[in-house]
This record gives structure tokens, sequence and C-alpha cells, in this order.
């Protein structure tokens, strides 16, 4: 038999990698999330507010099933789950092995400061003398060499930043924990030698590596470093390759002798390069360019330096891999001069001014001028900068800018009373996202953001102090000139640094445009069968898209993992006995860490402990020195294992990193984890909160009565869990759902597929390729195969869904066959995957002339041979028909591309034939902009039209008239078209009936809501059902393929569970009590509660239940209750902090 | 169809006339009982009845200055589920209003429930109507009407409407089925009944009434009773603002509550089938009273007094349709109306709501919306 491997390695931990972690350690699959940072969190640990709706959410990632399996809190401030080990400062270094069955290298980086012991005081930084820019706030604020990378994280541990850190050993003195080691020592220890001839050159290397706190020796020619290597270890040696007499390279011949394993660096002018290079051949290792650049000499040094100390590394065994590094903001620096980036202060990038706007940044949200403090009230943003741009290799459109730029500008127009006037300078708005195009038109038209078509030329002061001059031409060419108070230069995404050597040592391939490059009809496939890649690493976008990309990541992986025999998770929640304590007086074992004697000396422990004992609050006192170590730990395990209490408190620091040590505790103890708690008693005693001992006492001893009281009150019943049918229904069988039911069935799951139409495939049987050149056909029939022979996949063809009744985990619903019988079918989940098609076109005399078609007739007539490309002479294409007006106010983001595709194949096959597109933006968003350039190259002719003055369709005696308003020229062109396409978009399938069967939304035009845009675009509000694919919004077969199986991918974290297990807080309704109001029924977010009508009871679902706590609320008499927050233990909480023993 | 309809008063005792009525809409409007006011002990307080015997409305007296309970809860309780025939409901507005919440509340059901409201010139408190009858009967009734619709409600001997009565800003039913309305109109003569919804409508045009105009004065009538009544509410709020303005007035204010919990026995909205004070929650442990004493050497008992009114209010006050059965309920004489009303004026306004308006707006915490009291939450969402 194999042996199982159930895991999964994720390099990255923004938030796909965070997505796609926790999607697997949902299944129980072991994760290991490493990151090269020192935090998780990636960009959106500096972003406070995400479009569209302005708030931020992560929060809505965290687990809504196994709850308690996570920390429950902003996921900014940390994330912690039983199945998923977090690394930071770590990379990876290798990767060997195949699919199921990698072997990876990690390497960590060196820390100084020992987060076991960091309690995040900061006295440390309190004493550091040196001042930096602070990346969290885009260097617009200082920070020390030791420092919090987030200052809001949690646990919140401080790093030392090596390359700045002087190495004065102040920290290291007035630390109270002793967590710091700068290891100043071994730098001592690592020796170096410098050959050069030049005293000047010697002193100061010899000053500067000092400084860095290496020893350094020095020798002024060849003869006397060839001594010197005799009698001394060096660590490294340094060496001029012109020197008179013996030179560098016959010294590096005789080091290479004398010490083979000696690092040797050259050190070279000009005109020696040649010989530098000869040397490295002979085994030097690198050559550094004379005049020297300090940082450049001392980062080599040190790097060096760092290779020879002992670097942990780890080996992982590993079942895939995915990739989600990221990506980088482009140098604003680097892209235009003109622009005046770094030479006028209030010229800004957007991450920049994301952090001004931030409460956390640096004039706390007040939206201040960085060069003067004074209320910026008039901005600028400028769109595209490092995007689309051929210069920069940028030939792509970052696709996520336009949107955050309109957020910024609604945002910033909160401030500064509410004066703040807002323009976005822009080449396209690039509004393709569902909702994103009324996004748009609210901040125009409710809010007054200003949106003007322009190329901006340059940026430079204005007339007055600070601000600033933008000289732009309007779509007419006519050159104006606007001041400003701040520009916000809108910066483009490009791959994060390292990613060759990452897409080395993974051993994928890059795109042209240095991103990962993915496989056709996929967003995660990579180049190597194993590993796969999620978020912006392969490309730019959004978090929703991201988010959906994270889950086909982790589906892939999960599918990978499973083929491999890892199995799914089949853990029946985990289980063991626990004493029934519900009949028992409560009694208290307490357990206080006194780290070492700081509590004792700071609030006299002893003294609170006796105060507690005498007032008969705690039964039985454990004390400890340090709970913090394994023998502390292992003596409170025994302690409590024999102990008649029958709950346990603990005191001691870091309450959140206790959750699995409680379930640890829990299980010896043989106590539910719901008897324990911990709770904070170090920081009331942290330097600088300047407590005199009576009040670090009083703080302490009320934070435990507090904790006391709540743990009397607790429930101690264990919840009862639902059996799952393991089971899918999937409505709809298109590419979607087709995907979807593969997706669950290969992880070894029954699923019914549902299709109302006689046949599977959807729009995929009306496609004629993709832009990128793949056959929607072949996808097609691969797809069918594997239905057809897919033993767990049956499919109910001119088939409906008409009833549906039951909850998470337990549906039972009804179908209704052609001939009218009905059938009805168990299942534990629903993926709805409904669909959409091209919209029939209202306007532009459609109907009135076969030679007015629709994108997917032109291709029809592709697919069938019967258009002759030779002949068409004009071809003239409308984008946004019916569409982005009101009415069908939204971008179909795929018009645009099939317009591009069916252009460039018609000038392909026929290079004479004249094509002109007629657009309002063109939507080419990510990579696809290559096509938009492609087409341009090709003579394609795109001209833009307004709403106000759109194009005007004419059918004169058969013959095609098409006038248009040509914003550049300036004046009317009429074409006579021998074919006119209309880009009509698409709408969503007629599923009314669906979505009322289910009991879920549908948007104004007509698509299914899902739970939340942003976070999570796949599920409902109603748990245990998730959607995909055109049912959502307009989106391309890769996709929707995606989507699908980010869908499947929250099914199976329900299916692949025998039962649900309920998290520990959760509702519950004390039946004697009720009145039957059903005001918790319309106050549950989550529809967590209905009621039984054949009982007359409000019954609560609690796999559902978030435990939010608003049912609670709204009950006037306690007849709902939340358990562990009952309304006694609550007022007894209170009367705690507000009352003292004894005081 | 008839929307406004004039009744003839036989021998100029309006009383008598709606007993007729009564009995009409039992024997042709397919009405299967009436819930009206009768003395069911010849010269005591009416109490409601459930009459289905067209003979035995001989003791109904509606128009009676007594307001012994809030009857919405008895209407509650007839029409919580389905009872397969119509009871119509004779009542004052506030009973109605108070009807009106309990149905938001899942508390009772409109549809098989017909309002029939009456024009309310106030009532007196429980014990000052003992005093009024004093073996009077039914004829008393009329001559209070007579004088109240007409804007005098004291006796000669000091007795009044209760204050409740006084600061009520709803003496006509406006959400009832059918309204009998008595002010502006000479009701030794004449009612004047008007539909307030189609249902209402049905039943007038059942019992054969013909269309007429509003009555000429009633509009008059009508607003000038408010003006007295809302000047009498505004310095009712005014005083008790200023009584309760602190945590220490208010406990001078309430000083005089036993904790019997009368006023929520007798509040109409109080729906609970029991009272978070009488659950587990409240049963504290004896040595929490020794703790709690200890903190201040000192502690009132029964505890909980002030934590039981401002929790009341926190649930209910929102639900008040200011009936003040609560007073009326009171054996020690709080003004408990007058401390619901003043706080209910300024939690129904927060909202945006008025209880007992419609059925059809949305109580106040059963939606949750993002974004409201910016002034709470300073502007920032």
């Amino acid at each position: 038999m194999k042996e199982k491997i159930g895991s999964a390695l994720i390099v990255g931990a923004g938030i796909s990698g965070i997505r796609s972690a926790l999607d697997l350690a949902e299944m129980n699959y072991h994760v290991i999330l490493i990151d090269r940072a020192p935090h998780i969190g990636g960009t959106l640990r500096q972003l406070d507010r995400q479009f569209p709706d302005d708030h931020c959410g992560m929060c809505k990632m965290l687990p809504l099933v196994d709850r308690d399996a996570a920390s429950q809190y902003c996921l900014r401030k940390g994330l912690f789950h039983e199945n998923i080990d977090i690394m930071l400062s770590t990379d990876l270094v290798s990767l060997e092995g195949e699919p199921g069955r990698f072997q990876a290298t990690l390497r960590f980086k060196p820390s100084l400061v020992d987060p076991g012991r960091c309690m995040g005081c900061g006295e440390c930084a309190r004493v550091c003398p040196v001042e930096i820019p602070d990346e969290f706030n885009a260097g617009l604020t200082l920070r020390k060499a030791v420092y919090l990378p987030v200052p809001h994280n949690i646990p919140n541990h401080y790093v030392v930043d090596e390359a700045a850190c002087i190495r004065c050993g102040e920290c290291q003195k007035v630390c109270p924990t002793e967590a710091i080691d700068l290891k100043l020592e071994s730098r001592r220890a690592f020796r170096i030698l410098v050959v050069d001839d030049e005293l000047v050159v010697r002193d100061s290397i010899k000053e500067w590596l000092e400084d860095e706190g290496f020893s350094v020796d020095m020798a002024e020619s060849g003869v006397e470093a060839v001594e010197k290597l005799g009698k001394r270890e060096y660590g490294l040696m340094l060496l001029d390759v012109k020197m008179p007499g013996m030179d560098g390279v016959q010294v590096l011949k005789a080091a290479r002798d004398m010490r083979p394993e000696l690092p040797v660096m050259m050190m070279t002018a000009y005109a020696t390069v040649e010989t530098a290079v000869e040397a490295i051949k002979m085994g030097a290792r690198d050559y550094l360019m004379k005049p020297f650049d300090i940082e450049k000499l001392v980062s080599i040094v040190v790097q060096y330096y760092q290779d020879t100390e002992s670097i942990p590394e780890r080996r992982v065994d590993v079942g895939a891999v995915i990739l989600a590094a990221g990506f980088e903001s482009s140098d604003a620096g680097l892209v235009k001069d003109t622009y005046g980036y770094g030479q006028l202060p209030n010229v800004v990038t957007s991450i920049e001014f994301e952090r001004l706007l931030s409460g956390t940044g640096p004039s706390q949200g007040k939206l201040l001028r960085p060069a003067d403090g004074r209320p910026a009230e008039k901005i600028a943003w400028l769109q595209c900068v490092g995007s689309r741009n051929l210069h920069l290799n940028a030939d792509y459109c970052s696709s996520i800018c336009c949107m955050y730029s309109i957020k910024e500008a609604l945002l910033a127009k909160k401030h500064n009373g509410g004066n703040v006037d807002a323009s976005i300078f822009y080449m396209d708005m690039r509004t393709f996202g569902k909702d994103f195009q009324r996004y748009r038109d609210r901040a125009q038209q409710e809010h007054g953001v200003k949106f003007i078509r322009s190329r901006v030329h340059s940026v430079e002061p204005g007339a007055s102090n600070g601000s600033l001059s933008i000289v732009y031409s309007d779509p007419a060419g006519t050159v104006c000139q606007e001041e400003f108070d701040m520009v916000v230069l809108a910066t483009g995404q490009k791959a994060p640094r390292g990613t060759s050597a990452l897409a080395e040592v993974a051993g994928v391939e890059l795109n042209p445009w240095g991103f990962c490059r993915v496989s056709d009809f996929s967003l995660t496939r990579t180049s190597r069968d194993g590993v796969f890649v999620s978020g912006s690493f392969s490309g730019l976008r959004d978090v929703s898209e991201s988010l959906i990309q994270a889950g086909s990541a982790s589906l892939c992986a999960s599918a990978l993992l499973h083929s491999k025999g890892g199995e799914l998770a089949e853990v029946a929640h985990e289980r063991y006995p626990v004493r029934e304590v519900s009949r028992e007086m409560p009694l208290t074992a307490l357990a206080v860490c006194s780290c070492g004697e700081i509590l004792e000396r700071a609030a006299g422990l002893s003294g609170i402990v006796e105060t507690l004992q005498k007032a008969g609050l705690v039964s039985e006192v454990f004390r400890f020195d340090r709970l913090c170590t394994r023998s502390d730990w292992e003596d409170l395990r025994k302690k409590t294992e024999s102990t008649r209490c029958n709950r346990v408190l603990i005191g001691a620091c870091l309450p959140y990193v206790y959750g699995k040590k409680l379930k640890e505790l829990s299980r010896s103890a043989g106590l539910a984890t719901s008897l324990m708690d911990v709770v904070d008693i170090r920081t009331p005693a942290f330097p600088g909160l300047d407590g005199d001992k009576r009040s670090v006492s009083r703080h302490i001893l009320t934070a435990i009565e507090m904790a006391l009281a709540r743990l009397r009150g607790v429930d101690s019943l264990s919840p009862v869990h639902t059996e799952v049918i393991r089971k899918a229904l999937v409505v709809g069988g298109g590419i979607a759902g087709m995907t979807a039911a593969l997706a669950i069935a290969d992880h070894g799951f029954h699923v019914d597929l549902v299709e109302r139409s006689p046949q599977l495939g959807g729009n995929l049987r009306t496609l004629h390729r993709t832009i990128e050149g793949s056959s929607p056909r072949d996808l097609l029939e691969r797809t069918l195969s594997r239905i057809e022979k897919h033993p767990l996949l049956t499919v109910h063809m001119n088939a409906r869904v008409v009833h549906s009744q039951g909850r998470v985990g337990r549906f039972l619903t009804t179908l209704e066959k052609e001939d009218g019988r009905g059938e009805a079918i168990e299942h534990g989940v629903c993926i709805l995957a409904t669909g959409g098609k091209e919209a029939a076109p209202r306007s532009y005399c459609y109907g009135d002339s076969e030679a007015i078609v629709t994108q997917h007739e032109l291709e029809g007539m592709f697919r069938e041979g019967v258009l002759d490309p030779s002949r068409l002479g004009i071809v003239a294409m409308i984008q946004c028909v019916d569409s982005r007006e009101e009415g069908r106010n939204y971008c179909s983001r795929v018009c645009c591309v099939s317009a591009l595709k069916n252009a460039l194949y018609l000038k392909e096959r026929n290079p004479d034939t004249d094509v002109y597109i007629l657009y309002r933006d063109m939507m080419t968003y990510g990579f696809l902009e290559t096509y938009y350039t492609q087409a341009r190259r090709a003579g394609v002719i795109f001209i833009r039209y307004d709403l106000e003055d759109r194009p005007a369709v004419e059918v004169i005696d058969g013959r095609l008239k098409v006038s248009v308003l040509d914003t550049v020229l300036g004046r009317q062109i009429i074409l006579e078209p021998g074919l006119l396409v209309l880009s009509t978009g698409i709408v969503p399938a007629e599923h009314v009936r669906e979505a009322e069967v289910f009991g879920l939304s549908i948007n104004e035009d007509g698509f299914l809501m899902e739970a939340e845009s942003k976070w999570r675009p796949v599920d409902f509000m109603r748990q245990g059902v998730f959607l995909c694919g055109l049912a959502h919004s307009p989106r391309s077969i890769t996709e929707s393929i995606a989507m699908a199986e980010a869908a499947a991918q929250r099914a199976l974290g329900l299916l692949c569970r025998r039962e649900l297990p309920i998290g520990s807080t959760v509702a519950e309704v004390r039946q004697s009590l009720c009145s039957l109001c059903e005001r918790c029924i319309a106050a549950c977010p989550y529809g967590a509660r209905w009621r039984n009508e054949e009982e007359d009871r409000i019954e609560v679902d609690q796999p559902a239940c978030q435990g939010c706590g608003s049912c609670a609320a709204v009950c006037p008499n306690g007849a709902s209750v939340i358990l562990g927050f009952r309304d006694q233990q609550i007022l007894a909480v209170i009367d705690a902090a507000l009352e003292q023993v004894g005081g | 169809m008839a929307k406004r309809a004039m009744m003839e008063v036989v021998d100029q005792d309006p009383v008598a006339s709606l007993r007729i009525l009564f009995g009409r809409l039992l024997e042709d409007a397919e009405i299967g009982a009436v819930l009206v006011a009768q003395h069911l002990n010849k010269g005591g307080v009416p109490m409601p009845a459930l009459v289905t015997d067209p003979e035995r409305f001989e003791y109904a007296d509606p128009l009676a200055p007594a307001f012994p309970i809030n009857a919405a809860k008895i209407v509650s309780r007839l029409s919580r589920r389905p009872a397969g025939e119509t009871v119509a409901a004779v009542l004052r507005p506030c009973e109605i209003r108070a009807f009106i919440e309990l149905v938001k509340l899942k508390q009772g059901n409109m549809h098989d429930v017909l309002l029939l409201g009456i024009d309310c010139p106030g009532a007196f408190g429980n014990t000052d109507y003992a005093r009024y009858v004093e073996g009077n009967g039914s004829r008393s009734s009329v001559d209070f009407l007579t004088a109240a619709i007409r804007g005098k409600t004291s006796t000669e001997d000091g007795l009044d409407i209760s204050p409740a009565c006084k600061a009520c800003e709803h003496p006509v039913p406006e959400n009832a089925d059918v309204i009998i309305g008595m002010l502006g109109v000479d009701v030794k003569s004449s009612l004047f009944l008007y539909a307030g919804t189609p249902r209402g409508e049905e039943l007038l045009s059942k019992l054969n009434f013909s269309e007429i105009r509003e009555p000429e004065d009633r509009r008059s009538a009508v607003v000038e009773l408010l003006e007295r009544r809302i000047a009498y509410r505004d310095r009712m709020f005014e005083k008790t603002t200023e009584a309760t303005a602190d945590l220490e007035k208010l406990t001078a204010y309430l000083a005089n509550c036993v904790n019997c919990y009368n006023c929520r026995v007798a509040c109409p909205v109080c729906y609970c089938k029991e009272c978070v004070f009488l659950t587990d929650v409240f049963d504290h442990e004896p040595a929490q009273y020794l703790r709690w004493a200890r903190r201040k050497g000192i502690l009132k008992m029964p505890s909980d007094t002030i934590f039981y009114h401002l929790t009341r209010l926190a649930h209910m006050s929102t639900a008040c349709v200011g009936c003040g059965q609560c007073s009326n309920a009171c054996p020690n004489n709080i003004p408990v109306m007058e401390l619901f009303r003043t706080i209910a004026a300024c939690t129904q306004r927060a909202f945006g709501y008025e209880a007992g308006r419609s059925a059809d707006d949305e109580p106040p915490l059963s939606a949750f919306r993002e974004r409201e009291f910016s002034e709470v939450t300073g502007g920032k969402d």
C-alpha cells in the first residue's frame, strides 16, 4: 500500500494563498503555507477597503463549517488553523520528486528575534537608534531597525532588519524576555581578508565592513595575502585583480590550492573586467566593479556571511504545490520621468495613497499632502502607469487599477469635509466585473467623480506652492492643462521579484511578461504537473477573481492528492470521551504562569492567587514559571488529568496561541474544550504602560475574575452533529456544470447532473475557437467522453428542478422530467450552473438584413465554412449593443475579446478586408491587451463612440450604411460594410424557478446573487448551495471552468465530512420561553433559523449557524441563547469587571 | 359599496343602537362572534366578552369610559391560529394599535378578525371608574360621552380621564376596518360609520348602509381635540424628561416600585410567554447579593428594579402605543406610562417608526441596515 501524502505546500500567503490553504485545510489536508515576507496577507495588509462596497471583508473567508478549527477574528491581523502550518520569512529552494510525492526544501531566513519569546512589548523599538522608511506605509513614515512588519498583527513579533541594523546591541540589552540575539559574536568571528595594493581602498572597505560587525584583515600585496591565508581561517577574501607583482589571478590560484572552500570575490576596475570573468571560471565566486557602491558591497558580504551560517532548512513531503507568490507594483520611478514621481512629493503611487487614507497610515487617516501636510482637496488619478506599456514589456492591462482608482476617488471624497474634487485621467475605463459599470456610473453621477479620457503628457510643478500641473491632450488632440493638489499614479502590477528564481526551483514556465504560464482552458495548471498557480502570480486579478482562482488551484491540488491516495479527510470530526459535568457544581482549576519572576515582581501574583482562593472562586491552583516551555506544559497536562475540577482557566500570555494546545489538554484531561479558557495576564505588566504595582495587580485580578465568571456559566453539553448525505446535485450542463460535476465525482462522490435541454455542452457548441487558438469543440468532446465514462455521474437530460427542501448537508430535491415524471434526489450540496447566452440584439436594424449578425452567429459561419472572407470588403463591428447603459447596465466582458478574435481571424484569412470596430471602452483586461495591440498592428481600425453619439445603421436596398462620429477626427464617418457584426453581450438564463426552489436572490440584471461579491464569490448566503459560470456573471470559457472548480471545491469542503461539526459558539432555542415571534428568523443573516410549522417551534440549523448572536440580541426574554454567551454569564462577567473581590 | 354611512340612533341612545348593530353583524354579515365590552356584573367594569348569540348584547357597552384591560392581547389569542370564522372585535384605537404590533410579532393575525374601532374620547382609570359609576349602569356612558366629545372629560367630583388618554394623539382608529365615528357628530341622533379598508367597505355594504359624505364638523372636532392632547403630551414629555434626567432622579421616580411586574402583565405589547426577569437569568446566587451589597455597603431589595424598567424600555418602547395600562395596573401610582411614552417618542423617532400605524411598517431591529445611526457611528461605515 502506498504511503498517503495528504499535504500540500502553498508558496505565498497573500489572500489567494490563504484561500487555497483554508480550502485544503477544511478538507483536513495538512497545509504548509510559506511566505518570503515576515507577515501574511500580502498586499491586502496595506489596504483597508476594497471596491465595490468600499469595505473590508477579509474575515468572510474564514471557515463557515468547522469554525472552531480556525481563529475567528480579523484575517488582516492573523490566522490560525489546526491544519495549517504558517512559515514566514521562508523560501522554497528546491522541489524534487513527482506529482503526489514531492520533496520540497524550505529555507528559513534566520531571525534575530525568537518569536517564541517575543511578546511584542516594544521595548526594543523604543531604544533602537535607527530610523528608516517604513514599507508598511509605503515609505511615508519611519520605523526602527527592529520593528513590527504589520502594526496590527496577532501575534505581533518584532523582527530585526539586518540591513538597517547598526548592531549597537541596545535592543538585546532591554528585551525583558531575552528574545533578541543579534549574534554579534558570530559576525565578529567571520573574518574577511581584503587584498588591494591601494591603501584608500583597503581602508575604506575595512571601515565599512567593521561597521557591519565583521572582522577584517588586510594585505597590500599578493604575497602578503598568501602568507595570511596560511596563518588564519577566513570566511571570505576580497581580491583586487590588478596588483604589482603577484596579481589577483595568481593569488586566486594559490588560494584555490590552499583553501579550496574559501569564497573569493574579485575586485576590478572597468579595464580588467575580462580578467575578472576569467577568474570566475577559475573558481572565484563573483566580481565587484570599482568604484564600489557601499550598499551593494555590504549586502554581498552579508549574503556570503549568511550562507556560511547554518541556515535552517527543512525538507517536507508534499503531494501538491500551489504557487501564490502574488505580484508587485510597477516601480513608478522607472515608468515615465515626466510624471515627476520621486521629484514632486505630492505625486504618489496608488499604494501610497491607500496608506494616506488609512487610519493606521502616516496621517491617521487624514487626507493630507505629503509635501506640506495641508489637506488635499483636488486630486487627480493617472491610469495605466506601468501597464499597457510596450516599452516596459508590459503589453498587458493590470485589470484592477481602473476600479481601485474609482474606489480611491470615492474614499477621498469622504475626507476633508467632503470637499475633495476627484478626476480620473484614463484611456479606457475597464469596468468589466460584476456590477462594476454601475459602480463607475454612481461615482460619476452621484458622487461627481470626473472621468477625463485623455493622454497625459506630464506632471509639472504648479503655480502655487506644492500644487501640480497636469498637461494632457483630450480625445480631439487639444492640449489642456489643469492644476491639482495631489496626483495619484495608478501603478500597474508586475511579476514579483524573485519570480524567475522561484519558477526555476518549481520547474514552471513563465509567460512573455514574466508571470507564471498556465495551460489551455485552465487558470491554474502550470507546465509542471502537480504544481498549480493561484492569484496574481499568473496574471493580474482582483480579490474576487483571485479567490476563484485560488479555489480552482486547491481543487486541482486536492484532486491530485486524492488520486494519489491521499484520500479525503474522512475524519468523522475527531471525537474523544469527555466527562459529563453538567450536573456538577462548577469547580475551577487556575493555572498561572508567572513569566519567570516578572509577574511576581510587577503584580504580586501570589497575592492575587491567594485573594481568589480566599474568595472561593478557584478550587485548585497550579503555578508555573514558564508555561510556554514544553516541560511546564507537560506538567500542567498531568495535573489536569487528575484534577477533580471541571473547569480549567490558564492565566498566561498570548491567549490565541493556545487553540491547538487546549484541544490537546481537553483530550488528556477528558474535559470539553468549552470548559477551558486562557486569559492574558501578561500584557498589563508590559513595561511602558506606566502601571504601578497596585494597578497592574488590579488589572490582572479583574481579567482573571471575568474569565472565571464566564467559565462558571459555560455550557458543558457537546453539540449534536448532523450527518451529511455525501452526494452532489449540479444544475446546468454547460461547461461550468460539467466541470463542477466531474471535479466532485473525481473525488469519489456521486453526482446528479441536471440539464434542461436535450444535450450537454451549452455555449461550447456554438463557439469556433478561442482567441488563444484553442478549440472549444475539442474541450467539449473531451469533457463529454469523461462524463459518459464516469461511474459516479448520473445525467438527467430534459429535466428541471421543481422543488427542494432541507438544509446544508441534507437536501431532498425533486426533478421534473420531460414526460412530467418526477424524481426525488437526496444530496448534501448543490451547485447551480444554470448559465447564460448571447443576448438577442434589439437595435441597429438587426433582422432587417442577413448581413447583420451577432458575434456568435459570425463564429457559427466560420465553423460551418459558409463565409468567404475574401469577398467581404468591409466588416464593421459594433460593441456594447444594448449594454452598459440602463436596461442592461453591465459589461459582458467577453465581447471585446470576441470582436478582436473574429477581426484577427478575418484579417488572417484575408488581410485586405477592412475591419472597423466601433467601441466605447476596449475591455481587454489582463494579457488580452496584447490581442488589442495585435489587432491594431494587423490594421483593424478602432473608432470610439459615445452613448450620446452612437452609430446609426440603415439598410437601403439591401445595402448597409453605418455612420459614426469619429471623436478623434471630430467628424462623421460613413461605412458601407458587407457585414455588420453586433456584440450584444451575455444575458443570464431563465433561472427564476431554480432560484426560488433553493431560496436564492437574483440581481436586477437577472444574474444569481452570490453571498458576497468580493470574498465569497461562489457561495450563496444559503449554506450548502454554490454557483458558477454565466449564472453568476459573464465570463470566458476558461474563467467559467475556474469558477466551476472553485465551486466544486467549496462543495467538497462539505462532502468530505461524514458529519458537519458544529461550532462551540452556536445558537439554541429554549422552547419553554419562546413566544414564536420570529424576530430571530428575520434577524438571522445566515438563514439558519426557521419555524417548524408542524411542531410549532423555532429551529436552528446549527451547522449553518455562525454564532453571530443577532438572534439573541433581538429576543427579548432570552429564549434564543448563544452557547458560551448566555445572559447569566455575560451579567456575571460584567459584575466581575465592576467589583473586586476583597478590593 | 358604501365607504361612509350614517347610522340612526334610536331613543337618543347610541349604546342601545350599537347593540342592535352588533346583533346584525351576527345575523346579516357572516360574522361568527363579536368581541365587545359588556357589563357582566351589574354596575361593574365592562369586560370584553365574546358573543355568538344576537340576543346576548343586552349589557354591551363599548362606550363606557372604562378601560380595565387592553383587549389587544385577547384579540391576539383569538387570532393566533385560524378559527374558521371571522370575529368582529370592537376596540379602542389604542387596542387596535397594540394589536397591530402583536400581529407584527406573529402573536395574532388580521385575516380572521374584523376590527371595529370606536372614536375614543378617553376613559377613567380603574379606581376612578368605580367611583364614577356608583350604580348608574350604562346611562352614565352616554352622559360622559356627550360631554367628552365636546371637550369636557372632568366631573364635578373631580374625576377625570387618565393621563394616558389626555396625552393620546390617536382618538380616531384610522386603521380599523370600520370606524364608528362620534367626534363632530350628534351622538344622540346618529353615529358616523366609515370603512378604513376594503373589508370594512364590504361589511358596510352587507349591512345595506348607503353612502353619505363625511359630517361637516368632524374634521374640525378632531383637529381641536388633537391640539389639546398634543399640548398636554408635550408638557408631559417635558416634565418626565426633567424628572428622570439622571440615574439618581430615575431611581427616585421609580422608588415606590415593588417589582410586582403588574405593568408588564398589563402591557398589551409585552408578549413574552415568560418575562426574562422571571427566568433563571435573574435567579442570582445568594452569595451574589452579598457581593453586590458589599460593593457599596448597602443593596436595595428587591434588586434589579431599575434594570427591570430599563430592560422593558429597551425591549418594548419601540412598540409602545401609549395606552396607559401600565400606570393603570401599578399598585403604587408610579407614572409608568409617562416614562414609557417619553422614551418611546425618542426611540420610535430614531427608527422613523410609529408603533401601531400599519401592519406593513417593518418593526425596528427586524432588519439590520449597514448604514444607519451615523450620529452614533461617527458618520463612518
